[in-house]
């Protein structure tokens, strides 16, 4: 099970994407769990705020894309837990 | 913009329909002899800084607890820094006010300057009064976020990051990431551009154009010395780049291992349909940039002046709604300078050309060899498929709602 963060826009316009292949972290199961938590489904349209980022986040079958403002609580949690296993 | 060609001293009380950019020319003039004049355009500017808060009812002031100066004279900057201390709330603890001396803090001081000079660039080239052109205070927050890798302006005040200090350096490093913000809010007081597909990437570029105004007036520098780089100085010297984008060669600012290759088309054929960045509103903006870029190349000297005022006139005109995309901006562009500078001026000639070099419109015919490199003159003739507007002057805009405080006031 593979997840992708891509995010795009900002100021600077530069997209930086991270990957996460959850079977090669040490800890699959609590990813596993984590993943199937998510509110995958509740996720409405986003505004576009200017100059702000946006979020793509796919994990099959899963795919959102969520405004910078909307990217709290466990999809924070999920964007930092990403970026923290890319060394970010 | 040249000087006004002063006709007499006596300033009749008509000047209220005087362009905001003349009554701060005229306001401004010490000569004795025209102590009158300057005195009543200093009136006009008060009344109708009165008059367009009145009209902007449609844009109140973003804040509910906005202040303004009892005192303060139209231009004058109010500028209030705020520090976040690396937290996301907003606005953050005041750490400098209007006035007050800087202090050891290079994101406040770098805010506080970048912020007055594009405060002074709308105001002294056109005409322009703050961001809501009635004055509103210009309020920034710094220290945003931990290792926050973006600036933005949030309907209510520019907020900036530090950088995560491996890619990007502070982001108040370079003033024409300021003027870029705030110009985001000139546009959202005026033709209030949808953030999303070519009106989107047109929002962007002309935050881009304006920021690089800003940073060229603010050093003083002609078209031919400035870089015409959007956040140079952003990267850290880890990345193989020299800023975010380039006006003048879109899609060459960067080329770097982690950040990739400058993604920034310089023409329609370039164009990138994508559903990311709000479909690409600052990948696609590399075209009316370079659009901007050979504007100015072609007029030369220094770009806020014609080809500057071309854009402004254009943005908070009435020709602009805000779905507006590429080829009705190109239009509404190539009618502004008709209107400023004559069909078949020089400054018309050469937005029709940039235009067509993106792949905007199509190609104008080239020029004969005597017309190369040398001003229109009055009168001069050009072939019938560029020596007309592309807009109709005698068509009117379609009806909509009011959109800015100075709509169809040209200068304003």
């Amino acid at each position: 099970m593979k997840v992708i963060v891509s995010r795009s826009g900002g100021m600077a316009g530069i997209r930086l994407t991270w990957e996460v292949r959850v079977e090669e972290q040490p800890d699959p199961a609590i990813w596993a769990d984590f993943l199937d938590s998510l509110p995958w489904d509740d996720v409405t349209d986003s505004v576009a705020t200017v100059d702000r980022f946006a979020y793509r986040i796919r994990c099959a079958p899963h795919e959102v894309v969520l405004a910078e403002p909307e990217v709290n609580g466990p999809w924070r949690d999920l964007v930092n837990r990403v970026k923290a296993a890319n060394g970010m | 913009m040249d000087t006004p060609q002063i006709q007499s001293p006596l300033i009749p009380r008509y000047c209220t329909i005087v362009p905001p950019y003349l009554l701060t020319r005229l306001a401004q003039l010490a000569d004795p002899k025209f102590a009158r004049a300057a005195a009543a355009a200093r009136d006009s500017l008060l009344r109708d800084s009165r008059i367009r808060r009145l009209r902007d009812g449609a844009h109140p002031l973003a804040h509910p607890g906005a202040r303004s100066l009892p005192t303060r004279t139209p231009g004058e900057s109010d500028r209030t820094i705020s520090d976040a201390g690396g937290l996301e709330r907003l606005p953050g603890r005041q750490v400098r006010t209007e006035g007050q001396p800087a202090g050891t803090d290079p994101a406040v001081t770098e805010s506080y300057d970048s912020l007055g000079a594009t405060q002074a660039m709308y105001w002294n080239q056109f005409g322009r009064d703050s961001i809501d052109n009635g004055g509103m205070p210009m309020d920034a927050t710094v220290h945003y976020g931990q290792k926050y890798d973006n600036a933005f302006w949030d309907g209510e005040r520019m907020v900036f990051g530090d950088g995560d200090g491996q890619v990007f350096n502070r982001f108040t490093i370079s003033p024409s990431v300021i003027g870029h913000e705030l110009t985001h809010g000139v546009t959202q007081f005026t033709a209030n551009l949808k953030y999303q597909g070519q009106s989107g990437a047109l929002n962007e570029s002309i935050s881009d154009v304006f920021g690089a105004l800003v940073e060229q007036n603010l050093r003083g520098q002609s078209t031919s010395a400035a870089s015409w780089l959007i956040g140079e100085g952003l990267f850290t010297e880890q990345v193989e780049g020299i800023a975010l984008r380039s006006m003048k060669a879109p899609g060459t600012a960067y080329n770097d291992d982690v950040l990739g290759k400058d993604p920034q088309p310089d023409s329609m054929a370039g164009y990138v349909e994508t559903d990311d960045d709000n479909g690409g509103v600052h990948l696609n903006s590399g075209i009316p940039n370079r659009a901007f870029y050979l504007v100015a190349e072609a007029i030369g000297g220094n770009a806020w002046k014609t080809p500057g005022r071309i854009w402004y006139e254009t943005l908070t005109g009435t020709a602009l709604r805000p779905q507006s995309d590429f080829a009705a901006f190109a239009a509404a562009t190539a009618d502004t300078a008709a209107r400023l500078y004559g069909n078949g001026s020089t400054a018309h000639d050469a937005v029709l050309r940039a235009w067509a070099t993106v792949g905007v419109v199509a190609a104008v015919p080239s020029p004969s060899p005597s017309t190369i490199g040398t001003p229109s003159a009055p009168g001069i003739s050009l072939p019938p498929a560029y020596s007309t507007p592309l807009v109709d002057p005698l068509t009117p805009p379609p009806s909509g709602p009011q959109r800015g405080p100075i709509a169809g006031q040209p200068g304003g």
